[in-house]
C-alpha cells in the first residue's frame, strides 16, 4: 500500500490535514478575498457577528473586519510558525551532527553551549531577545527558534552518535572523504528521520509562542496576527468576547491541524520503515 | 622492499579499570603482489589490526610504513591523498555502503575524490569498473538494497580498485557470502591479483579459505602472533596450541591432511 494511501487511511491524519489544508487556504487567498489592508476601519465599531453579511464575523472596538483580520493572521502564524519550526530544525540538525560527529572538544562546547539555552525557559528567550532587538517578523522568527533549536540538536547528536561508528562511515573514511562531507553527505542524512519526527511538535509550539509574544504586544506592530486580536478583545471581554473567542478557536484549530497531520505522517513513514 | 612493514603494533583498551591489549607487540611485513592471511579466533585482534592498517583507529604504540613512508606520520589532505593506494573491503556488504546510496554513486564517490576521471568521463569510467568485477554496467542506478549480497559485494571490490591501490585489507571479504558466490568473489580477487599485482591483507577465520588464496599466514591468540609462516605449511602441520585448536576445529581440513 503507497504512503498517500495508508495516510489517507487513519482518521485522525486526515482531520489533521483538512484543518491544515484550510489554513493554508486561508493565507494564500487572504490578499484576492480580502484586498487592501486588513487594519482599516471597515465599519461600525464593535459589531457582533452574523448581523452585516458584509461583514460576517463583525468588527473589533476600531471597526475592523473581524473576518479580514483572521485571515491575514493566519499568513503570520503560518510564516512563522514553519519559519521557526525550519529554522530550529536547521541549526539542531548541524549543531547535533558536528557535536557527534566531531567528538572530543567540539562535543563538549556544542553541547555545553545547548545545555546552557535548554536551561533558560524557551519562552523566557524569545522574550527578551525581541525586547532587545525590537519587534518585527524575522526577529520573532529568529526568537522562537533560539528557544527550539536544542531539542532537535539532542536527537541530532544522538543519532549521529550511532551512526558514526557504522560500517559505511569507516568505508567513507577509507576512500578517502573529507571529514565534513562524511558528516553532512554520509552522517547527517541517514539521521534525519527520528529528528523531522519533532517538526509537528516544534511548528505547532511555535504558532504558540508566536501568539503569546503578540498578546503581549511583542508581535510585529504592522501586521494582524491571532495573538494580537485576543490581546485587543481582552479588553472587552465581557461586552464582547467573540472579538477573543474568534481567533482563540482559529488557534486552536491551527495547533491541533499540524499536529494530528504530523503525527499522521510520522506514523505512516514508520510503518513503511517497519516493514521494509 | 616491503610494500607495507608493521613493526611493534600496540593498541591497549580500558575497560572497567583494566586494561586489554587487542594488539600486543604485532609485528609484520607484505610483500608486493602478495597476500598475508591474520586468523584466529574471535577477539584476537584481527580486525583491530585491519583498522589500524588503514589508520581508522590510531595504535598506542608502533610503526606502519607504507609504500617506504612512515604511514603514522601523515595526516589530514597528505593522509586522505595516500588513501588512495590503501583499500578496505568490509565483511557484511550492506552495512558498508550507505543506505541511500546507489551503485553509481558509490564508485562515482572515489572518482571525484582523488580527481580520476572529469565529470563527463565517470559514468564511462564506472560502467568499466563494474564490467572489470564481473556486473553489467545497467546496475549502475540501482540503489545498494536493491542488489544481491554477492553484487554487493562486488561492488565493494570495485570501489576498492578504483583508485588503483597496491593494497587492500579484506576484513572476513567472503565470511557472509554462501558458499558458491564465495567461489566466485575469490576468484575474481585472484584474477585482480594477478592481473594488477594488488597484494592483499586477508582476514578470515576460516582455514580452508585461507589455505587457497594466501601465501602467508598468520596466526593471533590474544592480539599477539602464536604462528607465522607459508600458508600451507602452518594449517598443514601447526605448531602452536591455537593453531591445532582452530585446525581441529575445521573438520574437512583435518580429514584432507596428511
Amino acid at each position: 500500500m503507497s504512503p498517500l494511501r495508508r495516510f489517507l487511511r487513519t482518521p485522525e491524519a486526515v482531520a489533521g490535514a483538512l484543518l491544515l489544508a484550510m489554513l493554508i487556504a486561508m493565507a494564500l487567498s487572504a490578499s484576492l478575498l480580502f484586498p487592501g489592508d486588513p487594519q482599516a476601519i471597515a465599519g461600525p465599531a464593535l459589531l457582533p457577528p452574523f448581523q452585516d453579511w458584509s461583514l460576517p464575523l463583525g468588527t473589533d472596538r476600531l471597526g475592523r473586519d473581524v473576518l479580514a483580520e483572521l485571515f491575514h493572521g493566519a499568513r503570520t502564524s503560518l510564516a512563522v510558525g514553519l519559519a521557526a519550526a525550519a529554522a530550529a530544525l536547521v541549526v539542531g540538525a548541524v549543531v547535533g551532527t558536528l557535536a557527534g560527529f566531531a567528538g572530543g572538544l567540539v562535543d563538549e562546547v556544542l553541547m555545553r553551549i545547548t545545555d546552557a539555552f535548554q536551561t533558560v525557559p524557551s519562552f523566557l528567550l524569545a522574550l527578551a531577545f525581541v525586547s532587545v532587538v525590537g519587534p518585527s517578523l524575522g526577529v520573532v522568527v529568529i526568537a522562537i527558534a533560539l528557544g527550539t533549536w536544542t531539542g532537535p540538536a539532542r536527537v541530532a547528536r544522538a543519532e549521529v552518535l550511532s551512526i558514526r561508528e557504522r560500517d559505511y562511515v569507516a568505508g567513507a573514511r577509507v576512500i578517502g572523504m573529507h571529514p565534513l562531507a562524511i558528516a553532512f553527505r554520509e552522517v547527517l542524512p541517514n539521521a534525519l528521520p527520528p529528528v523531522l519526527a519533532m517538526s509537528s511538535v516544534i511548528v505547532a509550539a511555535a504558532i504558540l509562542t508566536e501568539a503569546a509574544l503578540s498578546f503581549l504586544g511583542l508581535g510585529d506592530p504592522n501586521r494582524v496576527t491571532w495573538g494580537g486580536m485576543i490581546a485587543e478583545g481582552r479588553a472587552v471581554l465581557r461586552t464582547a468576547p467573540f472579538l477573543s473567542i474568534v481567533p482563540g478557536i482559529a488557534l486552536v484549530l491551527t495547533v491541533l491541524g499540524v499536529y494530528l497531520a504530523g503525527e499522521g505522517i510520522v506514523e505512516t513513514t514508520a510503518v513503511r520503515r517497519g516493514l521494509s | 622492499m616491503n610494500l607495507l612493514a608493521v613493526s611493534n603494533l600496540t593498541k591497549r583498551y580500558r575497560r572497567g579499570g583494566k586494561t586489554i591489549a587487542a594488539v600486543d607487540d604485532v609485528s609484520f611485513h607484505i610483500d608486493p603482489g602478495e597476500t598475508l592471511a591474520l586468523a584466529g579466533p574471535s577477539g584476537s585482534g584481527k580486525s583491530t589490526i585491519a583498522r589500524l592498517v588503514l589508520r581508522l583507529i590510531e595504535p598506542d604504540d608502533g610503526r606502519i610504513e607504507f609504500e617506504s613512508d612512515d604511514f603514522l606520520a601523515l595526516s589530514g589532505a597528505a593522509l586522505r591523498a595516500r588513501r588512495a593506494r590503501l583499500q578496505m573491503v568490509f565483511q557484511d556488504p550492506l552495512a558498508a555502503f550507505n543506505p541511500r546510496a546507489t551503485v553509481a554513486r558509490v564508485l562515482d564517490d572515489p572518482l571525484r575524490i582523488h580527481g580520476i576521471a572529469s565529470r563527463a568521463e565517470r559514468p564511462r569510467r564506472i560502467a568499466a569498473l563494474l564490467e572489470r568485477v564481473g556486473l553489467t554496467a545497467n546496475l549502475a542506478p540501482r540503489a545498494i538494497h536493491e542488489i544481491s549480497g554477492g553484487q554487493r559485494q562486488r561492488v565493494a571490490i570495485a570501489r576498492a580498485i578504483v583508485t588503483k591501490p597496491s593494497l587492500i585489507v579484506l576484513d572476513e571479504a567472503v565470511s557472509a557470502l554462501d558458499v558458491s558466490v564465495r567461489g566466485e568473489i575469490l576468484e575474481l580477487l585472484l584474477d585482480l591479483q594477478r592481473q594488477e599485482k594488488i597484494a592483499y591483507l586477508f582476514i578470515s577465520h576460516d582455514l580452508g579459505v585461507i589455505r587457497s588464496v594466501a601465501h602467508r599466514v598468520i596466526l593471533l591468540d590474544a592480539g599477539r602472533i602464536a604462528e607465522n609462516g607459508d600458508a600451507q605449511t602452518v594449517i598443514g602441520a601447526p605448531q602452536s596450541a591455537i593453531g591445532k585448536a582452530l585446525v581441529a576445529a575445521a573438520p574437512r581440513l583435518n580429514r584432507a591432511g596428511p
